[in-house]
């Protein structure tokens, strides 16, 4: 009779008593590492996709244990308007659907940005169909073991991947091909495919404007193509946004302008009530002769001038993307990107390779480093006397 | 001096310029002027000559670099080796004076080459048997009927063999990049050099550099080329390298001065030479199927406890070819042999070859990062130097994971205490 009470005591702290370590999918409440904002942001672009096939979870996580500062990712839609993470509108390039008997009536040709395109098309296809197909790597210099593995994911599970991360990681997702998305998905109650999009990250908390208490907790930048689309979200959330600008030779697919004219400070002076920044080409940054790099432009100077941001894409470890004057050293690239033309982010598809640069050249301050991590950074500071 | 001397002297515009030199010079001049002019011109003659020919010029000559070896910043030996592989040839065309200039520049430890003859026996820096892959030989004319073919290790191989050129021919061809995707603006610039001119590059740098000849394919030059006095390649070699001063056992004062390995994949050579020269020597082994070209020994002998006993005797380390320490499959390496632990375990030096940044040549398990591979290679497998076309990318590695120390000795013990205390934080 007298263990009742014990009994009590003990079944009550078994069901009630919390666990000593933070339960998952809970995100530990404010007891994560902080972003780092004192150096350029390291981008994993479309994951650690020089690893792991694109846009997939484990190519994000990845990304998050070699230590991106942010996930990248490219939103479209499938046909019953669910937001997926792709980057091409057509599914051949890097997933395994040409080899499905039962979508080969899907192989179709639509019209792109003036350009007749033909494939299978990501918005020709349910979310549960495209769930059947598996992606594969798509450069075929780079690891193709894991071909065939892993399934595409929808930009809910990207968020909720960025949010489970044992650290703070940023997430930025690109409004894709808007304008051929509202042409082929219609969403009910006449939302559009950026209304989707903002809506998603107004679900799980994203919002405020850079670098404000709230967007440090959960940091984002929205990215897009298409100037009018970021314009129109403008309106739905602060967060801040990108215009990124392609090739001198294309059009914005949206208002038809030129690259000239949206690099032009009229033009800076328009956008910068609506974007902090501005992602190029980087080859249009620096123009490149006979695979070396020339003289930079003034793009950077001007964008800075203008308190624009600059997050050139994109950079790759492979010697082929490489030009000759980094002696075919990606290391050598960042060096110079970083310390002489002075971006603000760098997407790349190698994040291990810009982590390693930045830890080694532009350690972050001690105070955000738990003691392990000082242990760590010890251990490799006093190594070679080990060997005296 | 009288008034009177001064007004003659006025008078004729050369003698102000030997009053520049002031004293002595001017006294002789004085004399004389008060003789004969003829003598005068004479003497002045003379002393030009006995000056021209004796003085010191006011900069430092080349290839005199000797007598300051003592202050120029000596050779880093706390951290593995940084062996620029042919120069930097991931830029520049390998083996070629730029390419060594630039090795030197991007912070390389030693200068690496391979030592053929000419058919004049001259040493030169080259790699190939054949010039045809690193040179424009093949479009010179005057050369066309030099296309021969020869037995080598026991394989038919066509080409132009440097034992068919004298070195005055040799000197007309121009190199080029061995690598189509390597930097192709230096082709047909470059000559190829001799091996003095490679030890001349390395005395006249800025700072103590080491050199890394390799005796290459003895067999096929002691065949082809014959020295007077029946001297053999490899007396050549070590006759060069001793002619400018190199020698002395490894780490000893005198090869701190002008350090220096001697590679070659012929054990025989190394113990040849070993009566010449007590510079260090290291092996260099092929890939699991080669035999040696010498001794016709397969791998696994020459990579066995029994063997390293012997050929320690003779030889302060081996150079393996990386991909048999650490095999490979599918592009990703497997499980380390024990290579490296049994050769440490006799005193041997691993300095593996070749480290590439280009992606066709990273294992997977790099992330196409040839930092990645630099750090396994040096963290984990703990080699103690390395053979790399990027010389400039090792430098850079090492300089931001292992800097040099900057403390003195003492100091350095603690250091060392401590990194065994913090060490398993390492890998936390």
């Amino acid at each position: 009779m007298r263990c009742l009470p014990l009994i009590w005591l003990f079944l009550l702290t078994a069901c009630a008593g919390r666990t000593l370590y933070p339960l998952p999918g809970k995100g530990g409440k404010g007891a994560k590492l902080p972003i780092q904002t004192s150096r350029p942001y390291n981008i994993a672009h479309r994951g650690s996709n020089g690893e792991i096939p694109e846009e997939t979870a484990p190519a994000y996580l990845r990304a998050i244990e070699e230590g991106a500062d942010f996930i990248e990712t490219d939103v479209l839609s499938t046909k019953d308007g669910v937001l997926i993470c792709f980057h091409d509108f057509t599914l051949q390039n890097t997933t395994n659907v040409a080899s499905h008997k039962e979508f080969a009536d899907r192989n179709r040709t639509y019209e792109v940005q003036g350009s007749n395109m033909t494939g299978f098309f990501t918005f020709d296809f349910t979310l549960k169909e495209l769930k059947k197909l598996r992606t594969k790597q798509r450069f075929s210099f780079r690891n193709q073991q894991y071909n065939g593995k892993y399934p595409i994911i929808t930009f809910e599970e990207f968020i909720t991947i960025a949010r489970d991360a044992p650290r703070v990681v940023g997430i930025y997702p690109e409004i894709k091909n808007p304008v051929l998305m509202n042409q082929h998905v219609k969403w009910p109650g006449g939302v559009r495919f950026e209304d989707k999009v903002v809506e998603t990250l107004k679900k799980y908390g994203y919002g405020g404007s850079y670098l404000s208490k709230k967007w440090l907790k959960r940091p984002l930048f929205i990215q897009s193509f298409a100037p009018s689309s970021l314009v129109y979200i403008s309106n739905l959330i602060d967060s801040p946004k990108v215009l990124l600008i392609d090739d001198v030779t294309v059009l914005t697919e949206d208002t038809n302008q030129t690259y000239a004219e949206i690099t032009s400070d009229v033009y800076f002076n328009y956008i910068k009530q609506y974007v902090v920044g501005i992602g190029p080409w980087k080859d249009t940054v620096v123009p490149v002769s006979n695979n070396y790099t020339q003289a930079p432009t003034d793009l950077v100077k001007r964008a800075h001038a203008h308190n624009l941001k600059v997050h050139p894409y994109t950079y790759r470890n492979e010697n082929e993307f490489l030009h000759l004057n980094f002696s075919q050293d990606p290391y050598k690239e960042y060096e110079y990107w970083i310390n002489e033309i002075g971006v603000d982010g760098l997407f790349t598809d190698f994040t291990g390779s810009l982590h390693n640069y930045q830890e080694w050249t532009s350690p972050l301050s001690e105070t955000s480093k738990s003691p392990r991590q000082l242990l760590s950074q010890i251990a490799a500071l006093v190594l070679p006397y080990e060997k005296a | 001096m009288n008034r009177h001397f001064w007004g003659k002297m006025r008078d004729q515009r050369i003698v102000p310029k030997l009053f520049a030199r002031g004293g002595t010079s001017s006294q002789i001049v004085y004399i004389l002027w008060v003789t004969k002019t003829g003598i005068f011109v004479k003497c002045l003659i003379w002393l030009s000559l006995v000056t021209l020919c004796t003085g010191r010029t006011l900069y430092q000559r080349p290839g005199k670099g000797v007598k300051d070896a003592a202050t120029k910043q000596p050779i880093q030996t706390s951290r593995p080796y940084n062996i620029a592989h042919r120069g930097s040839n991931g830029e520049i065309p390998e083996e070629t004076k730029a390419a060594y200039l630039r090795a030197i520049e991007d912070g390389t430890d030693f200068i690496e080459t391979d030592i053929l003859s000419s058919k004049d026996g001259v040493l030169i820096c080259f790699h190939d048997v054949i010039l045809d892959l690193t040179t424009d030989v093949a479009s010179r004319k005057e050369f066309a009927g030099r296309n021969r073919t020869y037995d080598v290790q026991g394989f038919k191989i066509p080409g132009f063999f440097t034992f068919d050129f004298t070195l005055k021919e040799l000197k007309t061809l121009r190199t080029k990049q061995r690598y189509a995707f390597r930097d192709q603006q230096y082709n047909g610039k470059y000559p190829i050099i001799t091996f003095e001119e490679f030890l001349a590059i390395a005395q006249d740098a800025p700072r103590v550099v080491g050199i890394y000849p390799e005796i290459k394919n003895p067999v096929l030059m002691n065949q082809h080329v014959k020295w007077p006095g029946g001297k053999r390649f490899e007396d050549k070699v070590v006759e060069t390298l001793k002619k400018h001063g190199y020698g002395g056992a490894y780490l000893s004062k005198q090869w701190l001065n002008k350090p220096l390995f001697i590679q070659s994949f012929a054990p025989s050579s190394l113990v040849y030479i070993s009566n010449l020269t007590d510079s260090p020597k290291v092996l260099l082994i092929d890939d699991v199927i080669r035999p040696t070209q010498d001794t016709n020994q397969t791998y696994a002998e020459i990579t066995s406890d029994a063997y390293f006993t012997y050929i320690k005797e003779y030889v302060v380390g081996i150079g393996p070819w990386k991909d048999t320490i650490v095999p490979v499959t599918n592009n990703y390496m497997l499980t380390p042999t024990d290579l490296v632990k049994r050769a440490h375990a006799h005193k041997l030096q691993v300095h593996p070859y070749t480290y590439r940044n280009e992606n066709q040549f990273l294992h997977f398990n790099f992330s196409q990062d040839p930092y990645k591979e630099y750090e396994y290679w040096i963290k984990e497998i703990g080699v103690d130097g390395l053979f790399t076309d990027f010389t400039g990318s090792l430098h850079n590695y090492q300089e931001w994971a292992s800097p040099l120390p900057e403390t003195s000795k003492s100091t350095r013990q603690l250091l060392s205490h401590i990194a065994s205390l913090v060490r398993p934080y390492a890998k936390a």
